[in-house]
């Protein structure tokens, strides 16, 4: 019987086991704090078992370690967060690339993931993966509703917590968090694109199915379906992007993530992605005077975050230094800004999400190991 | 907290000082670094925002705590 028979026979069949037994489990895990607040699956070795055996890698292999707090988290332990997650096994390979990814990424390894900022990780798959494994891409592709979106994220999210133990009010410091820490997976919408993958910006095959990890702090809407102006829908953009409650640090960074219609209003004007991600890096700023409005016109001596002039700390932010005008730029440079295509092709809908530190460069990519 | 942690079992006299909103990871940080009893200052919150003025007065009130971990008689 294969795995498929197995379970299409257990769909037909009336389920024999008493309810009471699978919540006195789910309880137990609640009781350990082996949870993010919602209910677990059981885990048995059995069911680990079949997890590893999706991987070649060995199971005692650390996938990231946080030397800070002495811990590291393995392919076994990873497995074991992957079933509690509600995970299929198919699924794991992709949960191993995402953490490949984060590991490249850095920030976990160096302990933002319990900083009072409140980031998530957000994981983006590229490739026919999305297909095979049902990883939404299209309607509601933040929202909810989709076992492999709500799942290879809360992955991540439970191994912080059980394996790193990155609970909420101990090792987890943050002021408020995002919704994003339950989970933030998204397909790319390569099928309503108008460019090729994002994966194939940076090296990989369309062919190849690939993750793409980032650390992220929030993620806003942009409704816009006044205009088919290219240029006015960059400058929305690159104006929603350059907010001033965003750029703690001397520059920012993002990921554009277009709904397919705006993708489109930029393709039809002959824009590619490189194009869109000049643009907005050339227009996403702020005047001096706005800067010094909300206290942010220098920044720190020491950390390079933004700051009153007259704080005692405050040094000239580069662009003063270097005697530019006008426009403050926020991101250092067209790479610090990716651009993905994601959502239905309904409507004049995009989002920025708004990823941590200055960037630049390629983004942490990983191919998926199947 | 991790710093302190580590200049003591350098033989370094350290002490930690953190803004009392921050003593449950503080205590949870010790513990992680296997010395769960460990002795730190708190000072109330926040710090971040305050005058140079405000900051030494923050710093004069709790010499006498730091001294008292430190064992200074």
């Amino acid at each position: 019987m294969t795995e498929h028979d197995v379970l299409a026979s257990a769909a037909a069949e009336p389920l024999l086991v008493d309810g009471g037994e699978i919540r006195r489990a789910i309880e137990y895990y609640i009781e350990r704090g082996w949870t993010d607040g919602l209910p677990v699956v059981p885990v048995t070795e059995s069911y680990v078992a079949e997890f590893l055996a999706r991987t070649r890698r060995d199971p005692a292999e650390v996938v990231l370690a946080m030397p800070h707090l002495e811990r590291s988290c393995t392919v076994r332990v990873a497995a074991i967060n992957a079933a509690l997650a509600g995970c299929r096994p198919e699924y794991f390979p992709v949960v191993l690339a995402a953490w490949d990814s984060l590991r490249k990424e850095g920030y976990a390894e160096r302990g933002l993931w319990q900083s009072t900022t409140g980031t998530a990780p957000f994981l983006v798959v590229n490739g026919p993966i999305r297909n095979e494994l049902g990883i939404n891409c299209r309607g509601n592709v933040f929202g909810s509703g989709f076992r492999a979106n709500a799942t290879i994220g809360r992955a991540i999210r439970l191994t912080a917590i059980n394996c790193f133990g990155l609970r909420p009010h101990e090792l987890d410091q943050a002021t408020q968090g995002t919704p994003a820490k339950y989970t933030a997976c998204i397909g790319e919408n390569e099928e309503d694109s108008p460019w090729p993958g994002l994966h194939t910006e940076y090296g990989f095959a369309a062919s190849d199915s690939t993750v793409t990890a980032m650390v992220i702090r929030s993620v806003v809407h942009i409704e816009a379906r006044h205009t088919t102006v290219p240029e006015q829908l960059a400058l929305d953009l690159a104006g929603t992007l350059s907010r001033t409650g965003a750029l703690i640090h001397e520059t920012i960074s993002g990921c554009l993530v277009l709904g397919p219609e705006h993708a489109h209003v930029f393709a039809r004007a002959g824009w590619s992605r490189r194009d869109l991600r000049q643009f907005v890096y050339e227009h996403a700023g702020r005047t001096r005077a706005e800067l010094a409005a909300v206290g942010k016109d220098a920044v720190s001596g020491k950390t390079r975050w933004r700051l009153p002039a007259d704080h005692p700390e405050a040094v000239p932010d580069r662009h003063t230094e270097q005697g530019r005008q006008g426009l403050v730029h926020v991101l250092n440079s067209p790479e610090a800004l990716q651009v993905v295509v994601a959502g239905a092709n309904n409507a004049g809908v995009s989002a920025v999400v708004e990823t941590f530190g200055p960037r630049g460069g390629p983004p942490a990519i990983t191919r998926i190991d199947t | 907290m991790a710093d302190g942690i580590l200049l003591e079992r350098a033989g370094v006299p350290a002490v930690s000082i953190c803004t009392d909103a921050f003593t449950v990871p503080a205590r949870a940080m010790a513990k992680a670094y296997g010395f769960p009893g460990f002795a730190f200052v708190t000072v109330p919150h926040p710090v971040a925002s305050l005058t140079r003025e405000q900051i030494s007065q923050r710093a004069r009130e709790v010499v006498p705590d730091v001294l008292r971990i430190l064992g200074v008689e």
